[in-house]
């Protein structure tokens, strides 16, 4: 378990870094939190030639706020942010509720919430709150910078349309809806694994609570990518919230996955997995007056 | 349960009216540098010229191997040596293993037998190189149809394992204990049982490690590394390399764990030919997480079982038929074949069950080679045995706490010997019931349990009991192979050295770990000689200077070596005392050792402190009785009381002490998803004597986690062509933590009356009860819904499906 002969910079600038990314193209890699690099390094199913550590580059290591109530996430911020950073906290708490389901402390000491939007893992809880919380992306290159949608962003299984040249200098989470109310729910076998299925539904009702004005709902670790239930969300709004609307939306949200079988269960487990907790998640959001109601 | 146990037991053995460190919670002398990390582990040590090796694995399940071409690695720059399966046949015979005939070489030779199987080892200037060396080696395989399926091969059908044998059946023996037929044709009520205990197996922190040193010049070998137990290694070595033990000498290192895995016999055989290659340069190998979880003969337990019961309608058990067929894998390698022996030691559990049948089989089939694993084969056989009283319960409608307790064996009963001629000790297993019940306040349980039910939830609980062996004896190898093991030896040895101070050092044959053995060493000598923890040192011997003894297996040492303790305390009070008896001038008959000083029985006043006497007897050769030497140390080697060879039916005293335990479970189940939620965990046990209290919870807390594995997460899960998915920690699962329940834990004292101190063996623990303890309770929840999971682990999906299927089918 120890990796191939690789040649490594440790660039200080954004600019350096765009530059020997250029240079080396498709046999570069970048070097964030390490946490999912390093082990695909050590046992070899990752063979880059060169590795560009962005963790000195300055100025990404930075959360400020972004907007009405959102915040931009730099390059080195580390998830541990996520539940620790006031900004981060006071603007966007469903991001710190959710972020206790990924991995163990030690992971989120070093892990990057870039890195996790970058590495695409569909299994992995940023991309989908990305998703659902209609993120952008900012990627850097050479020859410029580009804002991507978080739902452009994802092509599939561990990939996304970033470029080879490209490194992900920024993620952009918009203030949420007024009023939404948010719940992420994950079934893991343990605490901290990956989600054999997981989601994060967001709801907002009008004031007397009788009928639903916006949904949010996005599935993750059931396909290559997260799934965003838009046509869902848009059926649920003016419908009461009750537990047979609820339940309707979470079959018709998760009756067309398909997603593939591992040593943890079978395809047809994961998606009845997807199901039974979009309902959940959707109870939740009815019934919380906080933010989220954390569940594994 | 008592303050002081100790002394109120006939056979209380120390010399000091009030023991201050025996039963008490004395700090572990291995912690600060076992949990801070400076303890010098394997990996930690480096000779000077020291290469590194990396291991070359069969990618295939079963191939023939064609050719190697090793030429393009040995031109890597900074590689030493490749040694391939060639020269390790004509250098060496297969790796020890009982029953005999049934392993390959350290390296494969002309075939592969599982995915994983070393094929080549590489030696060069670091790891990263001998890991680049290893692409470089082609080698020709075939693939051959690989055998994967335990019950056709138990069967005799598909492909033979092993070269030159027609059946893939490594050992079967049925054995009847009793009248089984006319109990089973008698019966009130049969239940049985079909089930599937999966993979799994133990996993330290810190893996092996191994550095290898040849002598070309005294033609010696020289081993270090994290070895539980040299004489356990040294008879492997002797046999597969033709040396004589003189010429081999084994350091042990401290150790990160072990749970039985620590033996590595085909890679201490394998590093030992490769620095013989080498010609001098010592060699390391740390197998690293991968190689452990696929590569080493790690893997336990893999069965198929067929179970029946026969009850009388009033909750008697009359007999109890069990069919155990183990999956293998590809060798049967060490001792490792004996787990599917074991459960005659103690198959009734803690019952009386005057006939039993157990059928068992070991196969080999394409996958990775079992080793020992904590337990020894025993977990399974109480999940299995523990299920059929749920099910003759709930068939007769009696409650499971009751039913048990009409089958415990009774107090008054002890010494009791089982059918199958193992005698237990010591017990009391209705009090440890009653105990258990009123901690956990069992009938407000039931009313809670009734009230989830009423409202939809799927609430389990469970009551259930096992006996753990405190050390299982050589006889019972002997019915794997009478040939090596017609012996009733197991022996565990100490030297004992005080200074003219009083200041002790006691040496013993096995490394530090984490049971703290070492630790009670100090506690009882300080005990015996009333001197303070602090002046007694545990040093640890290597094979050459050790006294025979096999450490750490077998839930044994607090039995074998507390008894080595004690002898040796005891030879060099009376060595001690000769010389008193002088300073006295009185007679040595007359001379007794009481709170750490020699007096003259009779007259106290007329006494000498022990480190005086120690003193005198190293300045004042001049005053030394005829024959006594001027060197207070002894040695001391116990073996286990009134063990003899198994009889023609598979009859012996296999253990010295039976450990009993009961737990109590209560879970809920998740109806959508399948999880299990543990509401409540309370368990009883009695292990007689506690010599260190704290370490004993430590034991039970740490195999209670392993036993939680072993219910609900770890599974070792191959794929049709025999290829291990399992290979890392996201998919081979063990509880953290988070995942480890709170649990209540409470003291039972039946004192051995065997032991020197009345302790019992306590060392695999609840890894004997947990499985069973949540197994039951799930199949309690789903009891409603007609829904019964029978294997292990109950995962989820599983779970899940048994959900569906019921909710489905008609
Ligand atoms: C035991 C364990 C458990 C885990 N559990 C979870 C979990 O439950 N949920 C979860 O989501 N994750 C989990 N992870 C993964 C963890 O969150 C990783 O930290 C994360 O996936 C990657 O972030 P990183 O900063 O460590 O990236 P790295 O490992 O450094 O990089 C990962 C990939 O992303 C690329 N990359 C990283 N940053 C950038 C960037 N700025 N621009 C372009 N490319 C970039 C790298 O080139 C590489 O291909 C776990 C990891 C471990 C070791």
């Amino acid at each position: 378990m120890k990796p191939p002969r690789f040649e490594y910079f440790s660039p200080r600038s954004l600019s350096e870094t765009v530059a020997i990314l250029a240079e080396h193209g498709d046999g570069a890699k970048v070097l964030a939190g390490g946490q999912s690099l390093l082990p695909l390094l050590n046992m070899r199913l990752a063979r880059p030639s060169v590795l560009v550590d962005i963790n000195r580059v300055s100025r990404l290591d930075t959360v400020r706020p972004h907007g009405t109530g959102g915040v931009a996430i730099g390059a080195t911020v580390r998830q541990r942010s996520l539940h620790g950073d006031p900004t981060l906290l006071d603007r966007l708490p469903i991001l710190g509720t959710a972020s206790q389901f990924i991995g163990h402390q030690q992971i989120r000491s070093r892990g990057t919430i870039c890195g996790s939007l970058a590495h695409a893992d569909p299994a992995a809880e940023l991309p989908a709150l990305a998703v659902a919380l209609e993120a952008e992306m900012v990627a850097s290159s050479a020859s410029g910078e580009r804002v991507l949608p978080a739902a452009d962003f994802f092509v599939d299984y561990l990939t996304t349309v970033l470029e080879p040249t490209e490194v992900l200098t920024e993620v952009r989470f918009p203030g949420p809806p007024a009023g939404m109310r948010w719940a992420f729910l994950e079934m893991s076998r343990r605490h901290g694994d990956f989600a054999l299925a997981g989601v994060v539904a967001g709801l907002s009702t009008s004031d007397d609570g009788s009928s639903i004005k916006a949904a949010r709902l996005v599935v993750f670790g059931v396909a290559g990518t997260p799934v965003r239930a838009s046509a869902v969300e848009a059926a649920l709004v003016g419908q009461p919230p009750t537990d047979s609307v609820l339940t309707d939306a979470a079959a018709e949200a998760t009756r067309l996955l398909d997603p593939p079988a591992d040593v943890h269960g079978s395809g047809a487990y994961r998606r009845a997995l997807a199901q039974t907790l979009t309902v959940r998640a959707l109870q939740a959001c009815r019934e919380s007056h906080g933010t989220a109601e954390p569940a594994t | 349960m008592n303050a002081n146990p100790l002394s109120e037991l006939p056979q209380h053995q120390l010399p000091i009216s009030q023991p201050r460190y025996v039963g008490q919670d004395v700090p572990r002398i291995e912690d600060p540098l076992l949990l801070t990390g400076r303890a010098e582990f394997g990996d930690n040590i480096h000779k000077t010229g020291m290469l590194h090796a990396a291991i070359l694995r069969s990618p295939y399940a079963h191939a023939r191997i064609r050719g190697i071409d090793t030429s393009r690695a040995e031109a890597l720059p900074g590689v030493a040596a490749v040694l391939v399966g060639a020269e390790v046949k004509a250098q060496s015979r297969p790796v020890f293993g009982i029953p005999e005939g049934w392993t390959g070489h350290a390296l494969a030779v002309e075939k592969t037998h599982w995915a994983g199987e070393p094929v080549a080892i590489v030696a060069a200037e670091d790891r990263y190189v001998a890991e680049d060396a290893l692409e470089l080696i082609e080698v020709d395989y075939e693939p051959l149809e690989p055998m994967v399926n335990a019950l056709e091969a138990a069967d005799g059908k598909g492909p033979v394992v092993l070269e030159g044998k027609d059946t893939n059946v490594m050992y079967a023996r049925k054995f009847t204990f009793g009248d089984v037929d006319t109990a089973f044709a008698e019966a009130d009520l049969v239940v049985n049982e079909d089930s599937r205990w999966h993979r799994s197996a133990g996993n330290p922190i810190e893996t092996c490690v191994c550095i290898a040193r040849w002598d070309p010049f005294d033609q010696s070998l020289t081993l270090e590394g994290s070895h539980r137990s040299p004489l356990l290694v040294m008879p492997a070595l002797v046999g597969a390399l033709g040396l004589s033990p003189t010429q081999i000498r084994i350091y042990t290192s401290p150790l990160g764990g072990s749970f039985g895995v620590k033996t590595f016999a085909r890679y201490v055989i394998l590093l030992s030919l490769l620095a013989k290659k080498l010609g001098g340069r010592p060699v390391k190998w740390t197998e690293d997480r991968i190689e452990h979880l696929a590569g080493n003969s790690s893997h336990a337990w893999d069965r198929h079982h067929n179970a029946a019961m026969a009850v009388r309608q009033d909750g008697t058990i009359t007999a109890v038929r069990i069919r155990a067929m183990d999956d293998f894998g590809a060798f049967g390698e060490w001792l490792g074949v004996g787990q599917i022996v074991k459960p005659i030691t103690i198959f009734p559990g803690c019952y009386r069950i005057p006939a039993y049948e157990y059928d068992c089989a070991a196969v080999l089939t394409n996958k990775v080679p079992q080793g020992p694993y904590r337990g020894f084969g025993l977990p399974s056989h109480y999940w299995v045995l523990e299920q059929l009283v749920d099910l003759a319960a709930e068939k007769l409608g009696m409650d499971r706490a009751e039913i048990r307790r009409k089958n415990f064996i009774r107090r008054d009963e002890f010494p009791y010997t089982i059918p199958s001629g193992n005698v237990y000790d010591s017990g009391d297993y209705e009090a440890g019931l009653d105990l258990l019940l009123e901690k956990a306040d069992y009938a407000a349980l039931k009313e809670q349990q009734a009230a989830a039910r009423k409202q939809g939830r799927l609430v389990g609980l469970s009551v259930v009991t096992s006996i753990e062996p405190g050390l299982t004896g050589t006889p019972m190898l002997g019915l794997l192979s009478p040939r090596m093991f017609s012996r009733t030896s197991s022996p565990e040895g100490m030297a004992l050295r005080m200074d003219g101070f009083g200041k002790m050092i006691a040496q013993v044959g096995f490394p530090w770990g984490g049971q703290s053995q070492h630790t009670f060493v100090r506690q009882i000598l300080a005990d015996y000689f009333a001197v303070k923890a602090e002046d007694v040192q545990v040093v640890v011997a290597d094979s050459s200077t050790m006294q025979p003894g096999m450490g750490p297996v077998s839930s044994r040492i607090a039995v074998a070596l507390g008894g080595a303790v004690v002898g040796a305390a005891k030879l060099l009070a009376e060595k001690l005392g000769r010389v008193a008896a002088v300073m006295l001038e009185a007679d040595p008959g007359d001379v007794e050792l009481k709170d750490g000083a020699f007096q003259v029985r009779g007259a106290p006043a007329r006494s000498a402190p022990v480190p005086q006497v120690a003193g005198f007897m190293l300045a004042r050769a001049d005053k030394l009785p005829e024959g006594v030497d001027g060197n207070p140390e002894v040695s001391f080697v116990w073996n286990p009381p009134d063990h003899y060879l198994a009889d023609e039916q598979g009859r012996s005293h296999y253990g010295v002490t039976a450990t009993s335990a009961v737990h109590l479970c209560m879970l809920e189940v998740d109806h959508g998803t399948g999880q299990v939620e543990i509401l409540r965990y309370v368990m009883v046990d009695d292990c007689g004597v506690r010599l260190n209290p704290s370490v004993v919870r430590g034991q039970l807390l740490g195999s209670l986690a392993q036993g939680l594995g072993n219910a609900l997460y770890e599974e070792y899960v191959y794929d049709d062509q025999g290829q291990l998915l399992t290979t890392t920690y996201m998919d081979y699962l063990m509880p953290t933590v988070m995942e480890v329940p709170v649990v209540e834990e409470y003291e039972q004292c039946t004192p051995s009356p065997v032991t020197s101190l009345g302790q019992k063996g306590v060392g695999e623990g609840a890894l004997h009860t947990t499985p069973a303890a949540v197994r039951c309770a799930i199949n309690d929840a789903l009891h409603p819904l007609g829904v019964h999971i029978a294997e292990a682990p109950a995962t989820p999906f599983r779970i899940w499906s048994a959900l569906q299927a019921a909710a489905t089918s008609p």
